[in-house]
């Protein structure tokens, strides 16, 4: 297993409810019902150094926390944005950029951060966890921000005997994996992204935009199956195939071949029989919420680490969990908005705001050079009438699906044209009308302009109409009569063109 | 020089265009102050004036016709009282008003102490009467209660560049260095129809072969003759700025020997703009992150980039921090201070510059001196000749104070000077009710405005063309209004009422009504502030078509550019700012489902007190303007009665459908009564501006 303790956040895709926003909510509420202070003095642990972990420390530098707050990190580097881990692979973001919040930031605050360290064990009974170099820190309270770790798919001959990954496979989870796989790319031709999610599709751009031919292999019968249809997974597959990387849908990974000698590639045999020659295999199959620690001190743990709408384990209330590896009404998530609001919102709690979480919204986006996609909720699961719009020879597949006037989810692949509005209305709940659902996935009609008609106002500087200017003989007699033309300019050319249709003078030089 | 008869063209070296009785002055409106000549005294008419380098001549339709409120049949001549009980208006002399004013003024203080009288004045008045009624408050009536409608105008911006740059000077170089721009980047400004002759200069930029972004929720008349458009949420500029910070960063675009030689802050605005990747952006403002990234690019790879904010961008409740952010943009890309690129604020009032520079606002002193500081105090105090510790102290701002009025504690009496308050103030409902709670409400106007008709007395004065002064333009470039035809009879100047006023209530110093004299005395007031007017008269700026402050000597040319060697701050250097975006005061939801945002039109201008009495000016009245797509969903087509209704109050106008507004918003010009009532009265917390630019409304069929 790689990587215990400090991931957080799964790099998949964004979404981002407005983070102000929630924090927001809470701030109004806080103001309504204060609860009791913390004691001064309270010495709050963080296990994790992710996005989760960083949010809410801002959130308790922000609220004046009044506590001691020690982060511990297994990362050897600073809290950094991890979903821009692809953008990084695929050139358009500086590894340095990522960088959220530098160590002098947390000095400066107070905080004690120490990366590079690992938990090996929370004791709750002496109120103290235990890294793995024995050193015991002591807590209060504890926050565990701990993500998710990578799944590792089935396949024979991926995990070495001493428990490493093959040295042609890289997983794509942390700065140090992107690194490790921005080193390997020179070198290679050829690469196999393992996962057609959100995360596969954009490693798989970011190689082949580097110039690498990838391929990509998905167990499910189309890409992207848990956030789109079959239909617009095929278009975006279409579009995949256009851009160079091909898509094996419905196939497995089933063993992994050595071709001997460090030198020469491996190949990848799926179920289908099909072999696929690589010199680099990228894991992006999913993750799971890491809990081993919660497990090991005993809290309460299904598919994550529960809590309740305080964010508080039900079996300690010292012991809080938030972002990927935390389990609230039964669900996990693997996105930054939902980790943020439930940061923001801990972070409000131990300031002293009695804020309750009621759940998140999600928009995910695939962040790839020439891919558009956003997906909006979950438009594969959650019922209500469906609008959809496809074009697959354009690569065009929009879903909005519609509950009482309201757009609960959507998808919208290849054509974002309307995606910030589509969002804000999915965000903020909005009543649509009947015709509208099916207007928001339809352009702007296009019309040709009219011919002016005479009373049309060409010049608003001046007040001047279409008919007036066509009265003049020429621009100087129109300045002189109207001032048109004399305000902003704008319309210098409109009435230009309405006192030469309307003079004769010039086809009178011309037969001459 | 005394008012009271034309003044010769000829005089002082003007550029003589000859015709005995043209004058040279300045439009009445905004800030632009496009230069214009008055021909004839007992009809006046408007002739270009080629030579001023602002507009070069032209005029939008509002210049043009500026001359239609002289003589106006409206035009209010006779001091008036009216009587509370019967609601009676009276005609009464000069001095049986002043009299009166000044009887009331000093009840009031006697019962109530000094800050029960307040002083309310505009960005539209000249520097002279601005100066003058600071120090008016300060000295004649003793009270920290004096602040004006420009709180409402550019406060933000201001608030920010004195941050940023330690001083705030609307644009930091003239209007035209925008030909040269490489990228000009409009946030939240229509100056095609707020400005319109200032669009000539965006369009030569075009012509030069340099690209005009604009971002507005609208495409507007501005959009149209740009490159790029974006239309963002109203209230997520700052969030977008954030953006375009993130994508700076990571494509390695920041100017970073520039931020290492002139700048400081810039490491916690990298950090907290890390947070803000494209799509992230996306969500909150509704631009596309492709869009986002377009922008940037562009941005990136320019030599010269001009980012200009307005109103837009401004009027929120985090108003002054969305400046700030764009002048991070400004600062990364190294910016501020080179040659045809930089930040700079489209001021709006035609005085907004000048009127928040000399002393109208609660905390600030003539020449940009804080009231507070005893150094600033001593100064002012010896130029006025009184003691620095009579000065008061600080007072509310704008809307704190309209709030405040009437209520215990509160201002029981107030003079108005150049405002219609209940037009243009935010939640004006209640504004209007706290007016109507004071003991004693005095306005100044040329007409009956909405806010004159719920005073106790009206003083009539005088308009622009009937009186000189200066103004100080959206440059910085103080210019010269010169009165062109004598007051009508009965109308005195706001110079004379403060006088007498003054002499009235037993100021221990005497008001100049001489304006040149004034605005010596404000010269010698400002010396060694940051705006320094000191070597500034009458007969350079008639010389010079503008001086640009700071100019602190007679042998000083003048700063038209700011910033080339050094920041006005204490260390030289430009303070970058971490901000983080908060989002409206007011969000929409289930009752009140789309942004409402507030605007101009071209033919009219603020309050309307003026433009709405002009004939040539059409005047339709407020309109919804709204997308088809939201226009559909209400079942509603284009020029059907709507009503718009906010937590606030409600209004009935026409629907105006248009594919060129954002679907999620509604836009209602404010130059008519009741439009602001809608608005929300949320405070920026460091300028006091209000959110005229976003609050939420529902929408329905009337």
């Amino acid at each position: 297993m790689r990587g215990e303790g400090g991931l957080d956040a799964r790099s998949l895709a964004l979404d981002a409810r407005p983070p102000a926003e929630a924090g927001g909510r809470a701030e109004r509420s806080a103001s309504d019902e204060r609860a009791s202070r913390p004691p001064a003095g309270e010495r709050l642990v963080v296990v994790g150094n992710g996005m989760a972990a960083t949010r809410l420390v801002e959130g308790l530098v922000a609220g004046g926390y009044a506590g001691h707050v020690t982060v511990l990190g297994d990362e050897p580097v600073p809290a950094y944005n991890r979903i821009l881990l692809s953008a990084v692979l695929e050139g358009t973001h500086a590894p340095d950029a990522l960088t959220l919040r530098s160590p002098d930031w947390y000095a400066g605050h107070g905080i004690d951060l120490r990366t590079g360290t690992r938990v090996l064990a929370v004791d709750r009974g002496h109120g103290d966890v235990m890294l793995v170099d024995g050193t015991l820190v002591p807590f209060d309270r504890l926050v565990l921000a701990t993500g998710s770790i990578p799944t590792l798919p089935p396949i024979r001959g991926l995990v070495r005997h001493d428990g490493s990954l093959h040295p042609r496979v890289h997983a794509f989870r942390s700065l140090a994996d992107c690194e490790g796989l921005l080193a390997a790319a020179p070198g290679a031709r050829r690469a196999v992204v393992v996962g057609g999610g959100l995360l596969g599709l954009q490693v798989a751009r970011a190689l082949s935009l580097r110039g690498v031919a990838t391929e990509v292999v998905e167990g499910a019968e189309h890409v992207l199956h848990r956030q789109v249809s079959a239909p617009a997974g095929k278009v975006l597959a279409r579009s995949l195939t256009r851009l160079g990387t091909t898509v094996y849908t419905g196939a497995r990974v089933v063993r992994l071949h050595e071709h001997g000698g460090p030198e020469a590639g491996v190949g990848l045999r799926l179920d289908t029989g099909v072999v696929l020659d690589t010199d680099l295999v990228v894991l992006t199959a999913g993750g799971r919420p890491s809990t081993a620690l919660a497990r090991g001190a005993g809290l309460e743990v299904r598919r994550g680490v529960v809590v309740d709408d305080h964010l508080t384990s039900p079996t300690d209330p010292r012991v809080h969990a938030i972002g990927d590896c935390a389990e609230h009404r039964g669900v996990t998530t693997g996105f930054v908005p939902p980790a943020w609001e439930q940061a923001q919102l801990l972070a409000a709690r131990l300031c002293g705001a009695d804020v309750v979480h009621e759940g998140s919204r999600s928009v995910a986006r695939l962040r790839a050079t020439d891919l558009d996609v956003a997906v909006l909720g979950d438009p594969v699961g959650e019922e209500g009438e469906v609008v959809e719009v496809s074009n697959p020879v354009a690569g065009k597949h929009s879903r909005l699906v519609v509950r009482d006037g309201v757009i609960v989810a959507a998808a919208l692949v290849g054509d974002l044209s309307r995606v910030g509005l589509i969002t804000q209305h999915y965000d903020r709940g909005t009543v649509l009308g009947v015709r509208e659902p099916g207007d928001l996935l339809l352009p702007d009609p296009v019309s040709e302009p009219p011919a002016l008609p005479d009373e049309a106002e060409v010049c608003a500087c001046a007040g001047v109409s279409a008919g007036e200017v066509r009265g003049c003989s020429s621009l100087e007699h129109l300045r002189e009569t109207t001032r048109a033309t004399t305000g902003c300019g704008g319309c210098e050319q409109v009435c230009a063109a309405l006192v030469e249709q309307a003079s004769p003078r010039r086809a009178v030089v011309e037969t001459r | 020089m005394s008012g009271g008869t034309a003044l010769p063209l000829a005089s002082a070296g003007a550029t003589s265009r000859g015709a005995a009785g043209a004058t040279r002055t300045h439009c009445p409106y905004c800030s632009l102050q496009c230069g214009m000549t008055l021909v004839g005294q007992r009809r006046t008419t408007v002739e270009p004036w080629a030579e001023f380098p602002v507009n070069e001549g032209a005029l939008c339709r509002k210049g043009w016709s500026a001359t239609g409120l002289l003589g106006h049949r409206e035009r209010l001549t006779t001091p008036m009282v009216r009587d509370r009980s019967t609601g009676e208006w009276s005609g009464v002399t000069w001095d049986e008003a002043l009299d009166l004013v000044a009887r009331r003024l000093r009840e009031v203080q006697a019962g109530h102490g000094p800050d029960a009288v307040a002083v309310f004045g505009g960005g539209g008045l000249t520097n002279e009467k601005a100066y003058q009624l600071g120090k008016f408050a300060r000295v004649a009536l003793g009270t920290s209660q004096i602040d004006y409608n420009g709180r409402w105008c550019m406060s933000s911006a201001a608030s920010a560049s004195t941050r940023a740059f330690g001083v705030d000077r609307g644009l930091p170089f003239p209007l035209a260095d925008v030909e040269q721009a490489d990228v000009v980047v409009l946030v939240g400004s229509n100056l095609a129809e707020t400005m319109p002759p200032a669009a000539r200069h965006l369009d030569r930029a075009r012509e030069n072969g340099g690209k005009v972004v604009v971002i507005d929720p609208r495409r507007t008349a501005t959009a149209d003759r740009a490159d790029v458009v974006l239309q963002p949420v109203p209230g997520t500029d700052l969030a977008l700025a954030l953006g375009v910070l993130h994508l700076l960063v990571a494509g390695g675009h920041v100017d970073e020997a520039y931020v290492a030689a002139r700048t400081t802050g810039f490491e916690a605005v990298r950090e907290s703009a890390a947070a803000w990747w494209p799509e992230r952006v996306e969500r909150v403002t509704g631009v596309a992150a492709s869009e986002l990234r377009a922008l940037a690019d562009l941005l990136a790879d320019h030599e010269r980039v001009m980012v200009l904010t307005a109103r837009g961008a401004e009027q929120h409740a985090q108003g002054s921090d969305t400046v700030l952010a764009w002048i991070d943009v400004a600062l990364a890309l190294g910016m501020p201070g080179r040659q045809y690129a930089g930040y700079g604020c489209l001021t709006g009032q035609g005085n907004g510059q000048g009127g928040r520079e000399h002393g109208q606002k609660a905390d600030q002193l003539p020449g940009y001196r804080m009231i507070d500081d005893p150094a600033a105090r001593a100064h002012v105090a010896a130029v006025w000749g009184v003691e620095p510790d009579s000065l008061p102290g600080r007072g509310r701002s704008a809307y704190e104070l309209l709030d405040a009025l009437g209520t215990p504690g509160g201002p029981r009496a107030m003079l108005v000077h150049g405002s219609n308050i209940v037009v243009s103030a935010p939640r004006a409902t209640h504004v209007q009710e706290r007016l109507e709670a004071l003991d004693l409400l005095v306005v100044c106007d040329l007409v009956m405005s909405e806010t004159a008709a719920l005073a106790d007395v009206v003083l009539p004065v005088t308009q622009w063309a009937e009186e000189t002064g200066t103004m100080t333009n959206l440059e910085g470039r103080v210019i010269l209004r010169q009165q062109a035809r004598p007051a009508p009879e009965g109308v005195r100047s706001d110079l004379d009422v403060i006088a007498g006023l003054a002499a009235r209530l037993g100021s221990p110093i005497d008001f100049s009504t001489d304006p040149e004299e004034v605005f010596a005395e404000l010269g010698r007031a400002s010396a060694g502030g940051k705006a320094d007017y000191a070597g500034i008269t009458y007969d350079r700026i008639r010389a010079e078509h503008g001086v640009f402050w700071p100019c602190p000597s007679p042998g000083h040319p003048g700063t038209p550019r700011l910033f080339a060697d050094s920041f006005a701050t204490s260390d030289g250097r430009a303070r970058f700012h971490a901000v983080e975006h908060r989002g409206p005061a007011e969000v929409v939801d289930a009752d009140y489902p789309v942004h409402l945002t507030t605007g101009r039109v071209l033919a009219q201008y603020q309050s309307g007190a003026q433009t709405r009495r002009i004939a040539d000016l059409p005047d339709d009245g407020a309109f919804a303007e709204m997308h088809p797509l939201l226009a559909g969903r209400l079942g509603v087509a284009d020029g059907m009665p709507v009503t718009v209704r906010t937590r606030r109050g409600e209004i009935r106008v026409p629907a105006r459908v248009t594919t060129t507004i954002r679907p999620d918003t509604v836009f209602v010009p404010f130059h008519w009564l009741g439009v602001n009532r809608l608005v929300n009265d949320a405070l920026d917390p460091a300028s006091r501006m209000p959110e005229f630019k976003v609050c939420a409304a529902r929408v329905e069929a009337a």
